[in-house]
C-alpha cells in the first residue's frame, strides 16, 4: 500500500489543470501525444467547449520512480465556484492534491477556496506553478503570493509547463516522495467510499469508490449503508484512462463499481460500501448532502400559456429531458410548476448560478429542448409565530404577512480577488449590496483579497457580472453558504390595472424595493401594448404602491385604406391580431404579452 | 415590384365557371408609373421599356374574356394604378372604345353609372379629359396628397401641387362632373396647422369637388419608406396628432356639407363613389390587369342573404407573367390568390368592410346569416360589449354603426366581431 498515491489537482478555472492532468497522463505514458490532445478526463462536450470539468472522474496509471513503481490514482474535480461541494467530496477520497497556480494570473479567489478545502481535509499540498513558458510568467512572485496567502513555503513550489512538458518529472517525483501513502485499514471488514456517480444507459448506474479498509470483490454482495440497500456487484474496474475491469479492489486503490443498479436516487454521494455478510460496524465519515440554493423556472420556449397544458408535446419534452439529465446530475432538484404567464414547466433548484447556466445549456443541447429560464431566485426560511420555520422556493408561496415573525435569507462568506486599483469600487459594489466587510488581505502589491459577508440573492442578481466589468476581468470571486440571517426582506407585487400578478412578484429588501419595483414597472410599460384604456402598473408592499408606470391609453385602431384587392390580406392580419391577443393572458382585463412576462422574469437588465 | 407570390396553373376563368351573380362593377389596373413612391404599397413600376401598347393590347383580350360574366348594363368602372392617366392618350381612346364595344355602358352614359379613372395632376392635360370623356368617364380622381412641397418631398412625390386645381378644372372644363381627390396626413413632419391649410386648399377648388378621400400615411410592409422608418431615419407622427387631425377633418368637412361615409372617404350627400361602396358592401365585381383582384358571388340558393359567398381571386402581379398568361389562355390571367366560396369567410369579409361604413350592418340580418352557420350567442354578446363602450351606435335604424369614436378603433370592432363568428 506504501506505492499508492491517491491525489486531486485543483485550481482556479483556466489555471490549467486539465493541460497538467492530460500531461501527467502522458508522462506516465497512460496516453499517446495524440491522444493527449484532447483533454481526457473531461469526457462531455460542454465541458470541453467550456474548459471546465464537471464531473469527478478517476484514473489509475503506473509511475516508476526511485527503482519501484507506484500506483496512482488520479481523482479529477471540478473547477468552478458552484462546485465546493464536490470538489470536497472528490478530495475526501485522496492524501493529497496539487494545487495549480497559473504563472502570469497568481493566486485567484477559487485558489484560496480549494486550497483551503484540501487543508481542511487534512490533505497534503504540492503547491505547482503552472505556465511558466508563457514571455508574462512571473513564477517566483506567484510563489511569493501563495507563501503569502496559503503560509506554504515559496520554495516548496514546483514550476512546470504543462504545455511544453517542463517540470513534469519532478512534480511525478514529488507526487511519489511528497504526498503520503493510504492510511493502513483500521478495521478488518471492508469499507469503501462513494464519492461519485454517474449513469450509463446500458450498465446502470457506475459508482466511484476509494476502498478505505478491506477488499471488494466482483460477486461480492454488498450494502450501501446509509441507503440501507444492497446489490449484488457485478464488475470492477479502473479507468488507465480506457476501462480496465479488475477482480478485486483493495484497501487504498480507487476504481468503479458495477451492481445492476437502475437509477442515481439508489446512490447517494458520500455513502459508505460494506460487505453485507461481514458489515462494518460503522461507516467512514460522509459528506453533507449538497443544498440547493438557488432556485428558477424551465418552462418550454414554445408553450403559451392557456393551450400548451400540462399535456402538451412541449413540456413532455422538457419532462423527458429533465428527467434525464437528473439521473446524471442528481445535485439539481425539480418539481413541477404551473405559472399563469407561462404555463407549465420545473421549477429547479441548483448548487449555484454556474451550475444552473449548464444544466439549463445541457437540457438545451442534450435533450433538444428550448427553454425558457426565470430570474434565478434564493431559497427563504420563514420563521411562523408558532416556531415552525418554512423554506420558501417561490415568492408566491410566502405566507401572508402577519403571519410569520420574520423571514430569513441565505448568506455567503465571499472571497473576492481584486486589483489594487479597484478596490474602492469593489467595496462600494459589496457595500450596495447589503455587505458586511470582514477583513482584507494582502496578495501582492497589485492585488488584494477582500472578504465580505453578503446575502446570497443579491449574488445571484448581476454581481459577478459587475465585478467583472469595474475590474477589467480580473476580479474573481468564491462564496460559501454560512447560514440564514433575518433582515428586512418584503414582497414586492406587480399590480396592472390593479390586478396583482402573481407570477412577478418577488423578495427583496424593503431599501431595494423602490428601485427594484421602478425597475419592474418600467420594463413592463415597454412590452404592454395599448389599450383602449389607460393601464397604470404599480410595484406595492403590502397596500403600500411604492412605483408606478402609467401605459397611456391607444388612440387609434384603424386602417386608413381598405379596398377590393385588400381584403383577402387584411381578413388574416385582424384575424392574427386576435389569435395573438387570445395567447395572451388576460390581467385585469389587460392582455398582457408573454414576452413582457419574459422581460421581468429573465435575467439581467 | 410585388414579386414573391408564385402564379398557380389557375386563370382567372376557373374563379368564373361556376353559377354567379352577374357582376355590376368593373377594375382595371394600369401598373405605369413615373416613379415608385416610397410609401406605396401597389403593384406599380417604372416602364423603361415602353410597353403600354402591349399591355392595351392584352388588356383588351382580357376585357374580351371577362365580358360573358358582367352584368349588362354595367354600373362602375374604376380605372386604378399606377399612375392610369399615364397611358397616352392615343391609347386610352383605344381602350376606352374598346370597353364600350365589350360592355354595356348605357347607364353609364345616361349619368346613372360610374366610370372613375385615377389621374396623377402632372399628367392631365386638356386632350386627355377630353379623351376620356368622350370614351364615357365621368368622374376623375386626382391624387393630391398634399400642398405642401415639404410633405410631398417626404412622400417622394414630385408633382407641383399648383397642378392640383389646374388638373380638376381641366377635367371639369372637359366636363367630367364628378371629381374627387386624395390627401395624406400624418406625414412625417407634418404639424395640424400644415394639415389645416391642405384641406382648407382642398375645399377652396373651384369648382368645387364633390368627393374627397383622406388617408392617415400607412407604413405597409415591404415599402421603402417602412425600411427607412425601421432604421431610424425619420420620426412616425405620433398616435396622439394622428387622431386630433382626422377628428378636425371630420367636423372641418362636414361642416363643409361632405359627409364620412366611410373610415377615409367624404361625399357630398349621393356622391359617394359607388364603385367603392360595391367593394365594401361585398359585391361582385370583375378584374382586369395585374394585380387586380376580383370577387363574385356565387348565385342559385340563397341562404345567406346578408353575405352571399363567391369566388375571390387576384391576378398575377408582374406585368410580363400577366401578359404572357393572357395572350395563352384566350384573355384569362393566371391568378395567385383564388378563395373558394365559404359561408363564414363571407359573413366574415362583409363585417369587415361592411362596418367601415356609414350605413353600417343590418344587425339582424348579419346574426340570421351566423345562426345559420352555428350558434350566434357570442357574437350578439360582442356586439353588447363594443355598444356599452361606446363604440357602437345603440340602435340606427336596426344597424350597427360605428361612433365617432368607434371610427378610432374600427379594427378592434371588426376583430372582435370577427373573432365570434361562429365556426
Amino acid at each position: 500500500m506504501s506505492d499508492i498515491r491517491n491525489f486531486s489537482i485543483i485550481a482556479h478555472i483556466d489555471h490549467g489543470k486539465s493541460t497538467l492532468a492530460d500531461r501527467l497522463l502522458q508522462a506516465t505514458h497512460a496516453v499517446s501525444a495524440r491522444e493527449a490532445q484532447e483533454q481526457l478526463l473531461d469526457d462531455m462536450d460542454l465541458e470541453r467547449e467550456r474548459g471546465i470539468t464537471i464531473k469527478a472522474s478517476a484514473v489509475t496509471v503506473m509511475h516508476q520512480h526511485g527503482g519501484k513503481p507506484f500506483m496512482m490514482n488520479f481523482i479529477d474535480t471540478p473547477g468552478h465556484v458552484d462546485f465546493t461541494y464536490e470538489v470536497s467530496r472528490a478530495l475526501t477520497a485522496c492524501e493529497g492534491a496539487i494545487l495549480v497556480v497559473d504563472a502570469t494570473q497568481g493566486v485567484q479567489a477559487q485558489t484560496v477556496a480549494n486550497a483551503y478545502l484540501a487543508i481542511n481535509n487534512d490533505l497534503e499540498l504540492i503547491p505547482v506553478v503552472n505556465k511558466i513558458d508563457l514571455p508574462s510568467a512571473a513564477p517566483d512572485d506567484v510563489a511569493m503570493e501563495i507563501e503569502q496567502i496559503l503560509g506554504i513555503p515559496a520554495e516548496d513550489c514546483i514550476y512546470v509547463s504543462a504545455k511544453t512538458g517542463q517540470g513534469i518529472d519532478e512534480l511525478l517525483g514529488a507526487i511519489c516522495d511528497r504526498l503520503p501513502a493510504p492510511r493502513p485499514s483500521l478495521i478488518t471488514q471492508t469499507r469503501a467510499l462513494v464519492f461519485d456517480a454517474t449513469y450509463d444507459d446500458y450498465r446502470g448506474v457506475i459508482v466511484y469508490i476509494r476502498c478505505f479498509d478491506g477488499t471488494l470483490r466482483v460477486g461480492d454482495k454488498i450494502r450501501m449503508m446509509g441507503v440501507g440497500r444492497t446489490f449484488t456487484v457485478t464488475e470492477l474496474g479502473k479507468f488507465t484512462p480506457k476501462q480496465v475491469k479488475v477482480k478485486s479492489i483493495s484497501a487504498g486503490e480507487t476504481g468503479y463499481l458495477v451492481a445492476a443498479i437502475k437509477t442515481l436516487a439508489d446512490v447517494r454521494i458520500g455513502d459508505t460500501i460494506t460487505i453485507e455478510h461481514d458489515q462494518a460496524p460503522e461507516p467512514l465519515p460522509g459528506y453533507e448532502e449538497p443544498k440547493q440554493m438557488v432556485f428558477c423556472d424551465f418552462y418550454p420556449a414554445t408553450a403559451d400559456a392557456d393551450s400548451g397544458g400540462k399535456g402538451g408535446a412541449d413540456f413532455e419534452e422538457l419532462r423527458e429531458a429533465v428527467e434525464k439529465l437528473n439521473l446524471n446530475d442528481a445535485s439539481f432538484t425539480y418539481q413541477t410548476v404551473h405559472s399563469d404567464a407561462l404555463g407549465f414547466g420545473f421549477r429547479c433548484g441548483f448548487l449555484g448560478l454556474l451550475h444552473m447556466d449548464i444544466v439549463q445549456e445541457r437540457l438545451e443541447r442534450e435533450g433538444g429542448v428550448r427553454i425558457i429560464q426565470t430570474a434565478p431566485t434564493v431559497t427563504y426560511q420563514v420563521l411562523m409565530h408558532d416556531g415552525e420555520v418554512r423554506e420558501i422556493h417561490n415568492p408566491a408561496d410566502l405566507p401572508d404577512p402577519g403571519s410569520y415573525e420574520e423571514i430569513r435569507e441565505p448568506i455567503v462568506r465571499i472571497d473576492i480577488m481584486v486589483p489594487t486599483t479597484s478596490i474602492g469600487d469593489v467595496m462600494k459594489l459589496c457595500n450596495e449590496r447589503r455587505g458586511v466587510f470582514r477583513s482584507q488581505q494582502f496578495v501582492s502589491g497589485a492585488r488584494q483579497i477582500l472578504h465580505y459577508e453578503l446575502p446570497l440573492a443579491e449574488i445571484i442578481y448581476d454581481f459577478y457580472d459587475k465585478l467583472k466589468s469595474m475590474t477589467s476581468g480580473y476580479g474573481t470571486m468564491d462564496y460559501e453558504i454560512t447560514g440564514f440571517v433575518s433582515d428586512d426582506l418584503v414582497k414586492l407585487d406587480i399590480l396592472v390595472n390593479g390586478t396583482p400578478v402573481e407570477a412577478l412578484s418577488i423578495i427583496v429588501h424593503r431599501d431595494k424595493a423602490v428601485y427594484r419595483g421602478r425597475l419592474l414597472c418600467s420594463k413592463l410599460r415597454e412590452q404592454i401594448p395599448r389599450h383602449q384604456f389607460e393601464i397604470p402598473i404599480q410595484a406595492a408592499v403590502g397596500a403600500k404602491v411604492i412605483a408606478r408606470e402609467t401605459i397611456k391609453a391607444m388612440r387609434k385602431d384603424v386602417t386608413a385604406k381598405c379596398y377590393g384587392g385588400d381584403v383577402s390580406r387584411k381578413r388574416k392580419l385582424l384575424e392574427k391580431q386576435k389569435e395573438g391577443k387570445k395567447r395572451m393572458k388576460n390581467v385585469g382585463s389587460v392582455n398582457i404579452p408573454q414576452d413582457a412576462f419574459m422581460s421581468v422574469l429573465e435575467q439581467g437588465e | 415590384m410585388q414579386g414573391e407570390a408564385q402564379a398557380s396553373d389557375q386563370t382567372a376563368r376557373d374563379a368564373l365557371s361556376g353559377p354567379h351573380e352577374p357582376a355590376r362593377s368593373l377594375y382595371l389596373h394600369v401598373p405605369f408609373c413615373f416613379h415608385k413612391c416610397h410609401y406605396c404599397d401597389f403593384y406599380s413600376f417604372v416602364d423603361t421599356r415602353d410597353r403600354q401598347e402591349a399591355f392595351v393590347d392584352a388588356l383588351a383580350l382580357e376585357l374580351h374574356a371577362l365580358a360573358p360574366h358582367a352584368a349588362a348594363p354595367l354600373e362602375t368602372i374604376f380605372v386604378g394604378g399606377g399612375t392610369p392617366s399615364l397611358l397616352r392618350p392615343e391609347l386610352w381612346e383605344r381602350l376606352t372604345r374598346h370597353i364600350g364595344e365589350t360592355f354595356d355602358l348605357s347607364h353609364i352614359r345616361a349619368g346613372r353609372g360610374e366610370w372613375t379613372v385615377e389621374c396623377n395632376p402632372e399628367t392631365v392635360t386638356p386632350e386627355l379629359m377630353r379623351v376620356l370623356r368622350d370614351g364615357g368617364v365621368n368622374r376623375v380622381s386626382v391624387g393630391a396628397q398634399s400642398f405642401d412641397h415639404r410633405h410631398l418631398k417626404a412622400l417622394e412625390r414630385w408633382h407641383d401641387p399648383e397642378n392640383v386645381p389646374r388638373a380638376l378644372a381641366l377635367a371639369a372644363d372637359a366636363g367630367i362632373e364628378r371629381r374627387s381627390l386624395d390627401l395624406i396626413y400624418a406625414i412625417p413632419g407634418q404639424t395640424l396647422g400644415d394639415w389645416k391649410r391642405d384641406v382648407e386648399t382642398a375645399l377652396a377648388i373651384d369648382p368645387p369637388i364633390e368627393h374627397i378621400s383622406c388617408y392617415a400615411l400607412t407604413y405597409e410592409p415591404n415599402t421603402a419608406m417602412t425600411a427607412r422608418l425601421r432604421r431610424g431615419e425619420f420620426q412616425a407622427a405620433p398616435d396622439e396628432l394622428e387622431v386630433e387631425m382626422y377628428e378636425w377633418l371630420v367636423e372641418r368637412l362636414r361642416v363643409a356639407g361632405l359627409e364620412r361615409y366611410e373610415v377615409s372617404n367624404f361625399a357630398r350627400r349621393g356622391a359617394e363613389c359607388a364603385h367603392n361602396l360595391a367593394y365594401w358592401r361585398q359585391r361582385s365585381w370583375l378584374a382586369a390587369g395585374p394585380s387586380a383582384s376580383g370577387h363574385v358571388r356565387t348565385a342559385g340558393e340563397r341562404a345567406n342573404a346578408f353575405a352571399p359567398p363567391g369566388n375571390r381571386w387576384k391576378n398575377v402581379p408582374q406585368l410580363t407573367a400577366w401578359m404572357d398568361g393572357v395572350k395563352r389562355s384566350e384573355g384569362w390571367s393566371p391568378v395567385v390568390e383564388h378563395e373558394t366560396p365559404d359561408d363564414r369567410r363571407a359573413i366574415i369579409e362583409r363585417v369587415m368592410t361592411g362596418l367601415r361604413l356609414r350605413e353600417g350592418l343590418d344587425e339582424a340580418s348579419l346574426l340570421e346569416a351566423a345562426a345559420t352557420i352555428g350558434d350566434a350567442s357570442e357574437l350578439r354578446a360582442t356586439i353588447a360589449r363594443a355598444r356599452a363602450s361606446g363604440l357602437l351606435y345603440d340602435d340606427i335604424d336596426g344597424h350597427l354603426t360605428l361612433t365617432d369614436r368607434g371610427y378610432l378603433f374600427a379594427d378592434g370592432v371588426a376583430a372582435d366581431l370577427m373573432s365570434t363568428i361562429p365556426s
